[in-house]
Order: structure tokens, then sequence, then C-alpha cells
């Protein structure tokens, strides 16, 4: 039985790209704007020198969310917090869910230092006040706290909460919370157009055969098969 | 290394440290309380009542004095930064900060500090404003001044976010009324906003929506003229951010649009964008954070007493996803109180609303509410209840008559809070029109009890509607039901609740005496019980009515007090005849000329009793009211507008005929 699909071959389909024309300035903005967002700032500084492309936000803005995220993803939470108190007061005045993220990173910071004491006074004095006005808190805290109770945190069931991934999420919301704040985007649009590529290629792998890329990494196409 | 360390001064010790000679020190602990409270509520209250707040703001007052004296410019601004940000943070959110920092007269240091070359002290000061503005204590922005004018148009005009946001924020607090929205637009205020809708950045989109719908609310005039010529240009790139990415955004467009669907009859009013907005703010609720908890309340708004959307609400399976969200469990109160008046709204006017409701056992989880910790929760599971026992053919079948629900109601008769109380109240109303015979439930759980308590509340709002509550329970209730409430309210308390000095109260008092004595003759006497109190009571009552309900309720006790004996017609003849003062003419010719025609035709029902003709004593009374002019008076309402007084004055002519009427 005959394929409904229409087949295009590798030459026809080359030549079909090569009649699209891209911008190279569009292109630079996309590159620079993923730097921005990630917080590369000596790549974007230089990526401003050698291509000439002016990023959407100051670069200074970036250097004090880098400064930020780094403390975060150290674990120096005061540190984290009292810069994010310097770039801009309202963020954790007005987010209860990450401030109680950040104070919940402490307690986790303290536990794992083995500060038992102080980590219980830290959590009656900070984090039982929040949770009071708040069932999701209180669970949250309660986790937390359990982790005291294990003597083998590898094998507890929170133990996850001692994990370098917790930290990296907490850093992460920080950076989405501080790029919201400058009404930035808190996404870059490189992994967008990525998903787009995708979605369009599923959509019109039911119509026809076509050199597709299957490798986002190195972008090559691949011959059409049936 | 990662440190973590908490080790940190007392308070105290942080307070005495702000008055330091030393800036070093002053300024690291001013840093130290604003990183404190920041985020931290119970830390605000505990500096706040150490007295932080003058503290700061007379650090703040000092650094402005630095800066005119230009003494070191760094070390000021810092001062500055740090004192204005720890000042917007005692202010946000929390109105016991607010006042404080306004007792502490840092308001207009704030305002000058604008001006400030130092774009961190612009940012800070500005920010600080904005947390002030967001409450209700901010001091009121005369707007009809030329110079303030001025000054909040170079407000919005700055390039910086902070201060158009301040700007903004301005106008949502202060604008009230529709001379100050005309005068905000016709200093062009509103064009400046809708560029700011267009090209402006999220937290300025989001702050000219706000500002927006305070203009135009309840302003037909100023919204036509907004949409003016261009028509539904500048409409439209509000109803495009309905759609927008961010969840804050559409709540805050849709709330928009309702104030303009809400005040002009002329715009978005067709089926489509009618739609449309019940859908985004049905999408809305699954938003976890403070979007979702707002938008119910949003979505009351759009629907409260309009039945079509209701109906176009139902069909979209609003109900269905409210109870999906309740069924969820631990919801925020507000989004939990937000829900139960959105359901309420939905049930208020619609029976297959309320079917629905029903239908999907609703109705137990609604229950549940009743006991919640939260005050408006409770409230509101009260006021949603209101709502569906509208339903008749369900209250006819004495569905709401059972434990679940008759229990945890009359418990909340007992409430802290009055609104509670009283919205507690407004349910028990309607379930007490059982038409069943299950109403002794209600008394055996004490409720009836409980209400009499209530009817001795100091605050009016509960007395008046236990009353009415009770005037409810005894409708149509047989005769020992209505004999348990007389002598559990006494006489002489229902006499001084008809005497008292509430309006609302002597209404609902008299209907019930009307409700009470209607039906059975024995009930009559509760009327004449100690001395016929009550009866007096009426009397004096009618002869100062201020208001026709109270007359038309009064009247219609006096007629169903006549349609008992002679001994009782005599009595009601007696009480239209006492004259009071130097007045010459009885209150009955005043109801019976009244614009009311429901007072027109309880006098008149009252004078067909007085006249029946099976009654030896009519032709008698039917003199002394010819006497009185009452019967000629009757006679010229033979055309009277209304049918009910119609027919009844022709009853009244007719019977007088019968004795022979000249």
């Amino acid at each position: 039985m005959a394929s409904s699909k229409k087949l295009i071959s590798r030459e026809e389909w080359e030549k079909r790209l090569n009649n699209v024309k891209i911008r190279k300035e569009d292109m630079n903005k996309l590159v620079m704007n993923f730097l921005v967002t990630e917080g590369n700032v000596e790549a974007a500084k230089k990526f401003r020198m050698e291509s000439g492309t002016h990023p959407d936000i100051d670069l200074a803005t970036i250097t004090d969310r880098m400064a930020v995220k780094k403390a975060a993803q150290c674990g120096n939470v005061k540190d984290a917090i009292e810069k994010i108190n310097d770039l801009n007061p309202e963020i954790l005045d007005t987010n209860p869910q990450l401030f109680f993220q950040l104070q919940q990173q402490r307690l986790i910071e303290l536990i794992r230092n083995g500060k038992v004491e102080e980590a219980l006074e830290f959590a009656q004095e900070e984090l039982a006040p929040r949770a009071e006005e708040n069932q999701s808190f209180l669970e949250e805290l309660e986790r937390t706290i359990s982790l005291v109770a294990f003597e083998d945190t590898s094998n507890c069931p929170v133990g996850e909460l001692l994990d370098i991934s917790q930290r990296l999420k907490t850093a992460s919301e920080v950076n989405a919370a501080v790029l919201t704040s400058q009404s930035n985007e808190k996404d870059p649009k490189l992994p967008s157009l990525l998903k787009m590529l995708i979605w369009a290629q599923n959509k019109l792998d039911k119509k026809a055969a076509y050199p597709c890329i299957n490798d986002l990494s190195n972008a090559r196409l691949e011959d059409p098969t049936f | 290394m990662p440190s973590a360390t908490v080790n940190k001064p007392r308070p105290s010790e942080l307070l005495s440290r702000l008055t330091s000679a030393e800036p070093e020190v002053k300024v690291r602990a001013l840093r130290e309380v604003k990183n404190q409270i920041i985020g931290n509520r119970t830390k605000k209250l505990s500096f706040l009542k150490l007295g932080a707040v003058p503290a700061v703001a007379g650090i703040l007052a000092d650094s402005i004095d630095d800066v005119t004296e230009n003494n070191n410019c760094n070390n000021t601004n810092n001062f500055l930064v740090q004192s204005a940000a720890a000042l917007g943070s005692f202010a946000c959110g929390f109105d016991a900060g607010v006042q404080a920092v306004l007792d502490a007269g840092a308001f207009p240091n704030l305002l000058r500090l604008l001006a400030n070359p130092n774009e961190k002290v612009v940012d800070a000061v500005a920010r600080a404003l904005r947390m002030i503005y967001q409450s209700k204590l901010a001091p009121k922005y005369d707007f009809l001044q030329q110079k303030n004018m001025e000054f909040l148009i170079s407000l919005l005009n700055s390039e910086k976010e902070t201060v158009s946001g301040l700007g903004a924020s301005i106008i949502t607090r202060s604008c009230e009324t529709n001379l100050e929205q005309k005068a905000l637009f016709d200093a062009g205020i509103l064009r400046k906003l809708n560029s700011l809708l267009e090209g402006g950045s999220l937290s300025q989109r989001d702050a000219s929506l706000e500002s927006l719908a305070t203009v135009f609310r309840n302003n037909p005039e100023v919204i036509s003229k907004f949409a003016g010529p261009e028509i539904g240009r500048p409409l439209s790139s509000i109803i495009d951010l309905a759609k927008d990415r961010y969840p804050r955004t559409r709540l805050l467009a849709c709330m928009c649009l309702i104030v303009i669907r809400n005040a002009s009859p002329h715009f978005l009013q067709d089926i489509g964008i009618k739609t449309k907005l019940i859908h985004i703010l049905l999408e809305l609720l699954d938003d976890p954070g403070q979007v979702g908890d707002e938008a119910p309340f949003a979505f009351s708004s759009l629907i409260a007493q309009k039945e079509d959307l209701q109906k176009l609400a139902l069909e979209a399976n609003a109900i269905d996803k409210f109870h999906h969200h309740i069924k969820k469990g631990s919801l925020h109160p507000r989004r939990y109180e937000g829900i139960l008046l959105a359901l309420a709204d939905m049930c208020s006017k619609l029976e297959s609303c309320r079917s629905k409701f029903l239908s999907l056992q609703v109705l137990n989880l609604v229950a549940d509410a009743l006991t919640d910790y939260n005050a408006g929760v409770r409230a509101a599971a009260c006021i949603c209840l209101k709502s569906v026992t509208r339903s008749i053919k369900n209250l006819s079948a004495g569905y709401f008559m059972n434990e679940t629900i008759v229990i945890p109601l009359v418990q909340l008769f007992l409430d802290p809070s009055t609104s509670v109380q009283v919205a507690a109240l407004g349910a028990t109303s309607n379930i007490v029109v059982d038409f069943t015979t299950r109403k002794s439930i209600f008394v055996q759980c004490g409720g009836m009890k409980q209400l009499v308590q209530l009817a001795k509340s100091m605050e009016s709002s509960v007395r008046s509607n236990a009353l009415w509550a009770l005037k409810n329970f005894v409708f149509q209730a047989d005769n020992r039901l209505k004999e348990g409430v007389f002598s559990e309210l006494t006489a002489s308390l229902l006499s001084s609740l008809i005497r008292d000095p509430e309006p609302s109260v002597q209404e609902q008092a008299l209907a019930l005496v009307r409700n009470l004595v209607d039906g059975c003759i024995n009930l009559i006497e509760f009327v004449f019980a100690e001395d016929g109190l009550i009866l007096g009571a009426i009397g004096r009552q009618l002869q100062c009515a201020s208001k026709a309900e109270i007359g038309i309720q009064g009247m219609y006790a006096l007629c169903n007090v006549a349609s008992g004996n002679e001994f009782h017609r005599e009595a009601v003849m007696q009480l239209l005849f006492t004259q009071m003062g130097d007045k010459n003419q009885s209150f009955v010719v005043k109801f019976l000329q009244s614009n009311d025609s429901q007072l027109r035709t309880a006098t008149v029902w009252t004078i067909v009793n007085l006249t029946c003709p099976s009654s030896p004593g009519a032709p008698c009374r039917l003199e002394k009211l010819r006497n009185a002019g009452i019967v000629s008076q009757i006679k010229n309402m033979v055309n009277d507008p209304c049918v009910d007084v119609k027919l009844r004055v022709r009853t009244v002519l007719g019977q007088s005929m019968a004795f022979g009427d000249n």
C-alpha cells in the first residue's frame, strides 16, 4: 500500500532551507538573552564587545542577581537574604512562599552542620510563626525537623532535603523571583524555540517524510525514512 | 564554607544601637533590623512594640538634614536607603506598621525624598510610599487641587517603574468620587495609564489595570469618554490582557472589564465576552497563590444579581469546579470564603443552580465550613446556605431541617463575631419555613431558645434578624409550637421589642406578632396577656410609625386580632381611636391615604374584619367609623389603582350597605 505521506529529499529540503533568511542580529539577540537570563555575566560582556549586541537588561543588575544566586547555591542563606533585601526589599516581603523556602534552607544547613540546638531554636523562633498561618508550611516544617531524628540521613525518607539539589532548587527559585521583580522574563527564549521545533516536526511527521533534526545538541539533518 | 549561623543581638540591643554615635554601628544595626523584619510579621510586631519605627523615622529625618548640608554623600545615601526600606517593610501589608510610620511623621519626609538625585534612594522611598498607599490608612490624596494633580502627573511620567507605580497606587487608593474620577480624566491621566498598559513593563501594566478600574468604577460617563471616538480600541487592549500569560495580569484585566460592565450598559454586553470572562476566572482558580484566592471574588462581582450570567456560568460547569476545589481541602481561608460566596451568588436566584448544587452533595461540605476556625469562612458558609435554602421545593420536602445543618447553625448563634451571628440568622430564617412537621427538631436542639436570647442582643442587626427567624419559625406552625415561643419570649419582652429604638426591629417584632396570632382564636389571647401589654405597644407604635413597613405589619397584626371574637374586635376599635396629644386624626386615615399600596390594603382588611356583618357589634363600630370620616375616606378609594385595595374597599362598602348606609 502506497504511503500517503509526501517524500522530501535532502537536496530539496536543503534548497528550501537556504531560501529562508535568518538575520544574524536575531540570532545574536537569542544568544545574549540566554547568557543574560542564565546569569553568565562575563560571557555576556565579552559577547557584547565582540558582536556589538546590546543586552535587554542592564548587566549590572545581572551581577547583583548572580551574587544572590551564588550565595544560595553555596548554602549561605543569610547572606543571600541580605543581598536580595538590598536589591529589592519587596521581593521577600510579598512572597511568603519564597521566604519560607529560604528560611527552611537555613534550617537545613544548620542541621547539616550538626548544630542541632541552634536549629531547633531557629525553627521555633523563625519558622513556627509562619507555619501557624499556613497548613502547607507546617507540613514542610515538620518534614524538615524530622531530619534531626535520623542518625543516618542518607537512608531517611526526607533525606532529599539534605541533597545539593534542594539548594539548587532554592537558588533557582530565588533567581526567578529576582528576574520577575525586575520585570524581566524569567525563562530564556532559546528553549522555547527548540520546543517549537520539536512540535512542528511532530506535526509534519504526520504528513511528510523529510530530513529531520533528532539530536538538538548538534542539529544534524538525518535522511528521511519511510 | 557554608555559614548559616543564627547568632544575632536581641531586639532591644539592636534598638539601642540605632541611636549610637558611631555611624558604622548605627547603619549596621539599621540594616539588621530591616533584614529581620522583611517577610516576618511577628518580628515587625515585636520591633514595633519596642518603638523601632520612631527611631528609624528619626534616622531618616536626620539624614535629610545631612543631605541639605551636603555632608558625606555616600554614607548619607546609605542611611536614607536603609531607613526608607525599613519603614517600607514595616508598612508592607501591616496596618499597625502603616499607622506607626504615619504617626512618626515620616510621610512628608518620604515625599520630599522623591526628588533626591540618587536613584537607589528614590527607589527605596517610592517603594515605601507605595506600601503605605496600599493600606486603607494612607492619607487621602486630594486630586482636586491643581498642585497635587501636577505632582501625580509627574510621578506617572517618570522613567522609573517604582515611581510611576507609586502614582498608580495613589490613584487606586484615593480616587473615590465621581468628581475625582472626572478630574483625573480631564487631566489626561487615563491616556497616560493606557500608554503604560500598552507599552509598559509587567508591573506597570498591572498597576495601570488597577488604577483604571478605580477611575471607571460606577462612572459610565468616564468610561464612554475613554472608549471614546476610537471605539473598541482602548477596551481591546484591556480585553487582550485578559488572555495574558501572567495570571495576575489576567485577573486584574478581568476585574477591570467587570467594573466597566457593571457601570455601563453599553459596553461588553455580548455573550462572547461574558462567556470568556467566566471561563478565564474559573481557570484562574487553578492558580495556587493569591491570584487563585482572589479569583472567586471577581467571579462574584461578575455574576451577582445577574441571572443571565448565572445561567451561563452554570452551563460552564462553575458549580462543579467550585465543588472540586472545596473537596480538595486545606484551602487558604480567603479562597475558601471566596468560593463559598461565589456559590451563594450562583444559587441566589436560579432553582436550576440550587438543584445542581444539591445534586453534587456540596451541602455537606458547606455544613463542614460552619465549624471552620476562620470567621469569614463561617459567615460565608451561612450566606451560602441562605441562598440554597431559598429552594421552596426542597424546603417543602424538609430537606434542610436535619441535625447535620441545624446543630452547627444554632451553635453559630453564640459566635463571637456579629457578622457570623447575623449570617447564621439569615440562613435560619429560611430553614425554619419548613412546611413539614419537622420544626420541632429546631426546638429540640435549643434553637428556639437561642433565638429568643438573641432578640435581647445589644446589636440591633442581631435583634432584628433573630426576630425575623422567629417570625418565619412560627409561620403556619402548630399551636403548641407557637405557645412555646410565646412563653419563652414573654409579653413584656415582645412589647418592648415592638417599642425598640430601631425601626427594623419594630417591624420584625410586629410581623412576629402577626404570625403568632394568625390562625387560631386562642392565640389571639397573647396580645392581651399582662394587661394588654402587646396590644398597647402596637397601638403606640402605630401612632408614630416611622416607615410604611411598620404600619403594614402592625395593621396586619390588628387585622388578625380582629378576626377573633367581639371582645377582640372592640379592643381593636378602642386602639384605633386612642388620641395622642393634639392629633385629632386617627392614624387609620393617614394609612388609608398612604402612597404604599400594601399599607392601604392592610388597613382596609382590618376594617373589613371590624365590620363583618355576622358580628353583633358591627353596626355600632360602623357608626363610629363613619363619624370619624373613615367610611367616606374608603368611599373615595373605590377606584384605587391597586387591585387588592379595590376589592377590599368594595367588601367594606358592601358590608356597610347591609346596615343601611346612606
